[in-house]
Formats: structure tokens, C-alpha cells, sequence
């Protein structure tokens, strides 16, 4: 068990430059999984950045941008043979490095769902949304019904990054804003049941965000988006 | 006589970067290259070392840009932790810089000027001077080779002549202090 002073001993010492290249790479992986430390770390990081300022810029070799230039040109094409291979490549918001992980999860999981509910057995969805990444490819469809439940499918795999959980949320209209229908961890087919609302109508908003453990901390989408999508009702 | 980059346009360029806009990396490498290439200097020391550590921090940079996130801190301390970073492997992981060796003893003599030179050149008026400024000349002094020269315990002990085990306790102790002032 970690005591606090080695907390703060690990921050130091990271920060200072002061561990081996092992132990780096440990820490920056608890980095990635741990908000609180990383914010440690950049706080300490910041002021002591006041010391790297103290530079004078030095002269930039002639040459040294074409080599760079020319590197990328072979890390383009890495990319790109990576990207086709990912099982699940969601529009990860740009500055979202720990959604990222949700795009590369590999998923058939089981529910964790908090607000899981039995099935809707024979009921017919009044709305039905099919919600989209931001590069528009479908990630899930989701039914909403009258007894406000929502039943989500995914189309891609869909699992928090760790410390994390993904939150759904509608709109019923602008006045009342955004509204939690629950989180969850990782999706396959499940059921949330959200709060009392008025029955969901078409052109409704959908969406799914990456928000902190236990939901985001102010009742609105805090975290980035991963799929919306606006309510059609069924022609049956 | 060189750009300085506002930490804004910074942040605005790395963003443009996850989406891949190689313009906007080459625009960053033309308002940062040179300051970079003197924080890693201050660390690897060799100029040809220090143009290495900044070419593998661009191509980083490039493929990492979208891991930036603005919700902890600006993309300049970012970059700049980026170049920092490499250098330190470079010292540490490569073995191609000896710091114990003659031939590098004199050059560390320099180190002690550039981790007091930077030390003196903070502005009055930041919280992390006010606060060196409070500990004890030793202390800081370990603190400063560390960070600024990127020398390890073992280094500044043999730099400071003092037992190993003391310069932890400085180390350790200082940054305790430190954190707090800075709390």
C-alpha cells in the first residue's frame, strides 16, 4: 500500500528526473489511468517549467526539419496500416488521450450496466436513434420507451478507459438541457432506466460521453463525446 | 531575433496537429526548435545529442498530439516535457553520454553555473524562486542539478562531495518543503 509520502516522493522524483526508464514507464501508465496523479504531476511540472524558460533559444540547424520531415513520411504509413487493422475505431475527440482506448477496445463483454433492467419483452420503442462517431460511421442504436428505459446496441465495441465510465444522455428539450440516463461500463446489448421525462419524440438528442467514475460530477456531459445521434420515430 | 511562441498559439497549433496538419507541426518546429534544442542541451550537452532528442520529440509530438490534453496544462509545458523527456533517456538508457568519466568531470563544473544561472534568471515574482529561495543553499542546490542539468542523485553527490545517502535526504526533504510552499 502506497502511503501518501511516497506519493509524493514518486511526483518528486518523476518530476526531477530522477527515475530509471523502467520505472518511468510504469509511473506514466499510472499517468494514464490515475487524473489525480497526473494532475499532481503537472502542477509540480509547471512551475518548474519556470526554469526551463530561462533558455535562450539556440540556433536551429539547417536540415534538422527535413530529417524530421522525412521520419514522419515512414511513421505515416504505420499509421495508416494501423488503422485499418483497429477493431473499432471510433471519432476519438482529439484531445481525449484516454478515449482513446475505448476506440482500440476489443469487446465482447458482459454488462455492468448500474441502472440494468429487465428487458422490455414485446414493447415497441417510441423513438429509435442510431447515434454516430464524428467521423459519422455508426456505433450504436438506441431504443427509448415509454416507461423512459433505453435499450442501447452497440454496433462497435464500446468499454470505458479505466477510471472511467460512459455516461448516456438526452435532451428533451433545450429548456430542461441535457439529462443522465444512466452509465455504464461496457456495452452490449442493455437496458437503462432513466428518469421520469416526457415520452421521447423525434428529432431528440442521444449521446454518450466518457465521463469520470460514477458519472459526470455535475449532472452535464463533462467528458468528450463518443456517439450522438437525433431520435426518428418507427414507421410501423 | 527568435519568435517566441505565445502559449496560446501553442495550444492552438498541437490541436491542429492531432488532426494532422503537418503545417502546423513545421510552424511549431519554427517558433520552438530553438528554445528546445537549449532545454536539451542543458541536459545531454552535446549539440549534436541535443538535435537528435529534439528531432525524435517532433516526430513524438506528431504521433502523440492527440493524447494532449489542454484539462492539464498548456500545450507549451507539454512539448516542453516531451523534449525533456528524451533527453533524459538519452542520458540515462544509451550509456553514450558518461557523466563519470574524466573527460566529462569539467564539463559538469559547467553544470553547476547553468543550474544556478537558471535558478537567478527566474523571475522575482514566481512562486517556484520565492519558494527555492527558502531552502537551504545545499538543498536547493541538488534540487537545481537535478532538474535543470538532468544529473542524477549519484552525480550531485559526487558534484556536491557529499555522502549519497545525505543527497537523497537533501533532495527529498527540499522537494517536501517545496511541494508545500508551492501547495
Amino acid at each position: 500500500m502506497n502511503t501518501r509520502s511516497d506519493h509524493n516522493d514518486d511526483i518528486a522524483n518523476y518530476v526531477l528526473g530522477q527515475m530509471d526508464s523502467a520505472n518511468r514507464a510504469r509511473f506514466e501508465e499510472r499517468l494514464t489511468r490515475e487524473p489525480e496523479l497526473l494532475r499532481a504531476v503537472t502542477a509540480l511540472q509547471t512551475h518548474f517549467q519556470a526554469l526551463d524558460d530561462t533558455v535562450s533559444a539556440e540556433p536551429v540547424p539547417v536540415g534538422l526539419w527535413g530529417r524530421i520531415d522525412s521520419a514522419l513520411g515512414q511513421q505515416q504509413v504505420l499509421t495508416a496500416a494501423n488503422t485499418n487493422t483497429k477493431p473499432g475505431v471510433f471519432g476519438v475527440p482529439r484531445w481525449a488521450g484516454m478515449a482513446a482506448s475505448v476506440a482500440l477496445a476489443l469487446g465482447v463483454g458482459f454488462f455492468s450496466g448500474q441502472s440494468l433492467q429487465t428487458p422490455q419483452q414485446g414493447q415497441a420503442p417510441l423513438v429509435v436513434a442510431v447515434l454516430l462517431s464524428d467521423d459519422m460511421a455508426p456505433g450504436a442504436i438506441i431504443e427509448a420507451f415509454d416507461d423512459d428505459s433505453i435499450r442501447i446496441i452497440p454496433l462497435e465495441a464500446l468499454i470505458a478507459p479505466p477510471n472511467s465510465t460512459l455516461e448516456m444522455w438526452t435532451l428533451p428539450d433545450a429548456e430542461t438541457g441535457p439529462v443522465s440516463l444512466g452509465t455504464f461500463q461496457e456495452a452490449r446489448e442493455l437496458i437503462l432506466g432513466g428518469p421520469d421525462l416526457p415520452a421521447p419524440q423525434p428529432d431528440q438528442l442521444y449521446e454518450i460521453t466518457v465521463e469520470p467514475e460514477g458519472g459526470s460530477p455535475t449532472g452535464r456531459p463533462t467528458g468528450p463525446i463518443l456517439l450522438k445521434g437525433f431520435a426518428r420515430a418507427p414507421v410501423v | 531575433m527568435t519568435d517566441t511562441a505565445a502559449p496560446m498559439a501553442v495550444d492552438s497549433l498541437v490541436l491542429a496537429i492531432a488532426d494532422g496538419d503537418k503545417s502546423a507541426l513545421e510552424e511549431l518546429f519554427r517558433l520552438e526548435a530553438g528554445r528546445l534544442i537549449a532545454v536539451a542541451r542543458r541536459i545531454v550537452r552535446r549539440p549534436d545529442l541535443a538535435e537528435e532528442v529534439v528531432q525524435d520529440a517532433f516526430v513524438a509530438i506528431w504521433q502523440r498530439a492527440g493524447q494532449y490534453d489542454p484539462k492539464y496544462g498548456q500545450a507549451r509545458g507539454w512539448i516542453t516535457r516531451i523534449v525533456r523527456n528524451r533527453a533524459l533517456n538519452l542520458l540515462r538508457d544509451s550509456g553514450r553520454v558518461d557523466h563519470v568519466d574524466g573527460e566529462t568531470l569539467d564539463a559538469m563544473g559547467d553544470r553547476v553555473g547553468e543550474a544556478n544561472t537558471a535558478y537567478e534568471l527566474m523571475p522575482e515574482r514566481h512562486a517556484l524562486k520565492g519558494c527555492l529561495a527558502q531552502l537551504d543553499a545545499t538543498k536547493r542546490k541538488a534540487i537545481l542539478l537535478c532538474y535543470v542539468t538532468g544529473l542524477t542523485h549519484g552525480e550531485v553527490a559526487a558534484k556536491l562531495d557529499a555522502p549519497l545517502g545525505t543527497v537523497k535526504a537533501w533532495i527529498r526533504r527540499g522537494m517536501i518543503a517545496l511541494q508545500e510552499c508551492l501547495g
